[in-house]
């Protein structure tokens, strides 16, 4: 392909049509411009505020592939700065969590605090007579912002806040994991590689079309009862620069329906948040314990066998992902685009709920659609103000 | 005379011989894809669990795994493991559809403690595995297991897994350990 700055991307996703190139998902060139216009640009997810309680407590974490440090700060904020010493480029973190008192380089002792300043330099007065700035050689910082103690960081100035970028679908979709304001994650993060480009795993969360083929040993083999949402009934929200909420209406008679099926805790039940017991238990100790600690353990483990490399739903979906992925790239496949045209022009947007522009409808690909228009939309523009003038709004047909 | 050429095994070295001969059949089982005879090497109230792994200081290392009721890969009772062997049997599990190929390779086992019917005993294990074409994955580690001895027969009553990997260089985690 050309050269990424004079690639035409809006070229390569038909909104109209309901196509989208397959070379966006392996051409080197679009996606190391996606490093410097999507990741670089946007409000990266670091960590949750729960994790990193202490002052010196830190989680490593990635923006695009720069490694970055979140970092508790001896005034109990949070800082999140490129793991890399300023003399040489040494990663300051190699742990991947812990406790710290300040970052120090292995290579030649540079040593940073828990703020990013540069604090210690050996040879100071010696070597660098003290012409070295050291207030301006700190590690590079990122802006940090958080909502609902859920951590995010952006490298570029221009972003607007976080409560402005995330708008209302944004704020509806991480409230639903905070529904009660306290939240408390549980320890350990599942890591793995899987050989596919991030967009199509991106494309899958809002996918409720791949759930009878793809997963259809789950009810099969009795671990997931038939599953109890409606196909006819998706509710889709979609927000500006792409945001995108999709799924099945959650009704209380879905929930009901879906506890009653199975004995033991099922994947999706949520009825003990609405008793008296758990509301007078939750209070200010928190939701981590989610009532009783049986609870807690039987949850986590449900989860643990749903989600994660050894799930029983997670284990099929990367088969899929890798074998889309190679697809992209093979020299006949990849002049063919991929279809994206389920209900094309029948989603009509309402806005029922104020600030959340939605569609209700059946099984559909409208967020994913949604999120490749603004996909096209980032990757065009050359900078945020660009961006804010020249991006995609919810309305209409999608 | 007879007695001269069979010399009497010390016991400690018998039972580390009887737990290897086990541990070689079930790897063949495993490798053989017999899930039903795999399953009935462990007790009823047996317990799998693989814990996460992290890249943690030394002077921090208490931390390096995840604890029993955190995130796991495997946290499962006879019950899940069953379950998870029915999936397969279901034809739909896409991942292991084709089959993988899988070849279990079992040493260095420890009888670390035996009192009466219960044995702890730890081996190292790598598990190769091939899919489709050229796909290959390696997974070593350490298996800490506690045995139960009834009517004769070894079972499995515990299973804890460690992997010597913090970020799993696979893209998931099909097979049986």
């Amino acid at each position: 392909m050309q050269n990424a700055a004079s690639i035409d991307y809006r070229s390569l996703v038909d909104a109209r049509a309901g196509t989208v190139d397959r070379r966006i998902f392996s051409d080197a060139e679009i996606y190391r411009a996606e490093m410097e216009r999507i990741f670089a640009r946007c409000w990266n997810f670091m960590c949750h505020e729960s994790q990193i309680p202490q002052a010196g407590d830190f989680f490593l974490n990635f923006i695009g592939e720069d490694s970055v440090i979140a970092v508790r700060d001896r005034k109990g904020g949070i800082g999140v700065f490129l793991n890399s010493c300023r003399h040489r480029g040494n990663a300051v973190c190699r742990a991947e969590s812990g406790r710290v008192k300040s970052f120090l380089c292995t290579y030649h002792g540079w040593t940073y605090d828990l703020e990013g300043k540069l604090v210690g330099v050996p040879g100071y007065k010696g070597f660098y007579h003290e012409a070295l700035e050291r207030d301006k050689w700190g590690l590079i910082a990122a802006r940090v912002e958080s909502y609902k103690g859920f951590v995010f960081a952006t490298m570029d100035p221009e972003a607007p806040a976080l409560d402005d970028y995330l708008g209302e679908v944004g704020r509806v979709g991480l409230s639903m994991a905070a529904a009660h304001g306290d939240v408390a994650v549980v320890d350990g993060v599942q890591k793995n590689v899987l050989g596919c480009n991030w967009k199509l795993a991106v494309d899958n969360l809002f996918d409720w079309y791949h759930v009878q083929i793809s997963h259809a040993s789950a009810p099969m083999s009795g671990y997931l009862p038939k599953l109890p949402y409606k196909d006819e009934d998706q509710i889709v929200s979609l927000g500006e620069y792409g945001h995108a909420i999709s799924g099945p209406r959650s009704t209380p008679e879905m929930r009901e329906a879906a506890a009653r099926a199975s004995s033991e805790v099922p994947l999706f039940d949520e009825r003990w948040r609405d008793t008296p017991e758990a509301l007078a238990a939750l209070g200010p100790v928190g939701v981590a314990s989610r009532g009783s600690p049986e609870r807690r353990r039987a949850s986590v483990q449900r989860m643990n066998h749903t989600f994660g490399p050894a799930g029983m739903l997670e284990q099929d979906d990367g088969e899929n992902w890798s074998q889309s992925t190679l697809a992209t790239r093979s020299p006949v496949a990849r002049r063919h685009p991929l279809n994206y045209s389920m209900n094309l022009g029948r989603g009509h947007i309402a806005e029922t709920q104020p600030g959340l522009p939605s569609i209700e409808t059946h099984i559909n690909e409208h967020a994913q659609l949604w999120t490749y228009r603004a996909w096209a939309d980032w990757m065009t523009a050359a900078d945020w103000p660009a961006l804010k003038r020249d991006h995609a709004m919810p309305a209409g047909a999608v | 005379m007879p007695d001269m050429l069979a010399p009497a095994m010390a016991p400690s070295l018998a039972l580390r011989l009887e737990v290897e001969s086990f541990y070689y059949d079930e790897a063949a089982l495993l490798d053989q894809r017999r899930y039903r005879e795999w399953l009935d090497l462990f007790t009823d109230d047996t317990h799998y669990w693989m814990p996460v792994r992290r890249t943690k200081a030394s002077n921090q290392l208490d931390g390096e795994f995840s604890r029993l009721g955190d995130m796991a890969f495997f946290d499962d009772n006879k019950a899940m493991l069953t379950m998870r062997v029915r999936r397969l049997e279901t034809g739909y599990a896409w991942a292991e559809e084709p089959p993988s190929r899988t070849r279990h390779l079992v040493t260095n086992v420890r009888i670390v403690a035996a009192e009466g019917e219960r044995i702890t005993a730890e081996s190292n294990f790598h598990l190769h595995r091939t899919r489709l074409a050229s796909d290959e994955s390696n997974w070593i580690g350490l298996r800490r297991d506690v045995l139960q001895r009834s009517d004769g027969m070894l079972r499995i009553a515990a299973r804890h897994i460690f992997l010597e990997q913090t970020v799993l260089l696979a893209p998931n985690l099909s097979n049986f350990f």
